[in-house]
């Protein structure tokens, strides 16, 4: 018995994730790119922002950053860290806004890839995070002090130590930074192989030779207009996740009884 | 490329058709995909390129964008603050003001019921006068309307008496052919008038 299957060829995934040198062999590709058009973008906003007249009802920009700001300062600081932690309002922000249009051009045509969805940013950021977590854990407790309330909580039995040290040893210097960057580095790339998937499934069978199978190209073609739609709400809620994280580090270092 | 799945030997087996181009293509893609870096390693570029990107925001966005952006919104809000605490005091003065109104409102009102009250007694103080004063007045007119009807009816009884004494002497004269006693008949007119005829 003989059967014809309706199959595509998947491109490697190397072919869908690393991409080639914009100009000279080791210079800038598209991944590079999208973080400096996603930092230019933040900047111009801001920039512009900045230079409007603040007395006047915010338009434009200027409400665009404003808002971005009392998001950052009421839904993320004072939830975490309260009034004290205000002071992290610009790193926070730019964490925020950066990662988000990082993002965002995964789903905009032609772009179509996240910068997120390599491994090379959320790395950089998560050690950031870590850096800063573990710098002000240092500068407001003290070295010694610092470690030893990481490494022994207080309150806990003496004798849990045994089990607890080591736990919180792991989790807190080594896994956070490796969770915080995987998380972020993984969703969008699942976000961008569904987008791809779906895609190429739409294509494959609209193209078809036979014709029976070109109306139902159209159902991957809704999932892949659905998930678009999807990726734009999980690209705001992985920054927004990433962002709440290196929040509740940071407060929880320089706030140990939290 | 062509795919076909068939059965041989009560096996499923996937047969690719393709041409030599692509069979090549395929060999040479799947020697790149063993030699073919791991696709989850960060790219030292990328790294480079989206650290440096980062930094520099967050340089400009720490020293620049966020302090005056933050310092409109702190201006504006504490305008709009002052604004609202602005409005709540003319709002309270609009308030001892309306207080004050509607206290003077309700004394003048009593003040003006006061002085009803006072121009309805002494109106009533003036109707009371009057109504005496016509009262009596009528009194002295009904008095002295009564006395001259009491004389006319006085003068009008006498003048009957003395007509009908003078028939009842003529008729009394005829009658008997001398002339009666003008005060008998007198005085028999008086008790027949005084008695309505009736013997």
């Amino acid at each position: 018995m003989m059967s014809n299957v309706i199959a595509f060829e998947f491109p490697p995934i190397n072919e869908l994730l690393r991409w080639k040198d914009v100009w000279a062999a080791g210079s800038l590709n598209k991944v590079g790119l999208i973080a400096v058009a996603s930092a230019l973008i933040g900047i111009f906003i801001f920039m512009s922002a900045a230079q409007k007249n603040p007395k006047v009802a915010p338009t434009g920009t200027r409400n665009l950053a404003e808002v971005a700001v009392e998001f950052i300062e009421d839904n993320i600081i004072m939830q975490t860290m309260g009034r004290d932690g205000l002071g992290w309002t610009p790193f926070l922000l730019t964490l925020f806004v950066f990662i988000y249009l990082c993002n965002l051009p995964g789903i905009i045509p032609l772009l179509q890839m996240p910068a997120t969805a390599r491994m090379a940013i959320p790395m950089f950021l998560a050690v950031l995070v870590w850096v800063i977590f573990n710098f002000s854990g240092i500068k407001h407790q003290g070295f010694f002090t610092y470690f030893k309330n990481v490494l022994f909580p207080p309150g806990v039995p003496k004798a849990l130590y045994i089990l607890v040290t080591p736990i919180e040893f792991i989790s807190t210097l080594i896994v956070r930074p490796f969770s915080m960057a995987v998380r972020l580095f993984a969703n969008m790339l699942a976000g961008h192989l569904l987008l791809v998937i779906f895609a190429l499934l739409s294509e494959a069978l609209l193209q078809a030779r036979d014709k029976i199978l070109i109306p139902v190209g159209i159902l991957p073609l809704f999932m892949l207009l659905f998930l678009t739609a999807f990726e734009v709400l999980v690209g705001f809620l992985q920054a927004y996740i990433f962002t709440i994280l290196a929040a509740v580090y940071i407060a929880g270092a320089t706030h140990p009884e939290h | 490329m062509i795919v076909h799945v068939t059965t041989w030997h009560g096996e499923l087996v996937q047969v690719r058709v393709a041409t030599e181009e692509q069979t090549d293509s395929a060999a040479s893609t799947s020697e790149a995909a063993t030699s073919a870096p791991n696709p989850i390693a960060p790219e030292p570029k990328e790294l480079l390129w989206g650290a440096g990107s980062f930094l520099v925001f967050l340089v400009l966005m720490r020293l620049y964008m966020f302090p005056k952006i933050k310092k409109g919104m702190d201006a504006r809000y504490n305008g709009i603050r002052e604004d609202l605490e602005q409005a709540d005091a003319t709002r309270l003065a609009a308030k001892s003001d309306v207080a004050a109104y509607e206290a003077a409102l309700v004394g003048v009102r009593a003040e003006a019921a006061a002085r009803v009250d006072k121009a309805r007694q002494t109106l009533d103080q003036e109707r009371t006068a009057l109504m005496a004063d016509a009262t009596a007045r009528n009194g002295v007119k009904r008095q002295a309307a009564e006395a001259e009807i009491s004389a006319a009816r006085v003068a009008v009884r006498d003048q009957v008496a003395a007509a009908v004494a003078s028939v009842t002497d003529r008729t009394a004269q005829l009658a008997v052919g001398k002339k009666p006693d003008a005060s008998v008949v007198a005085q028999a007119v008086q008790q027949a008038m005084q008695t309505g005829g009736r013997s």
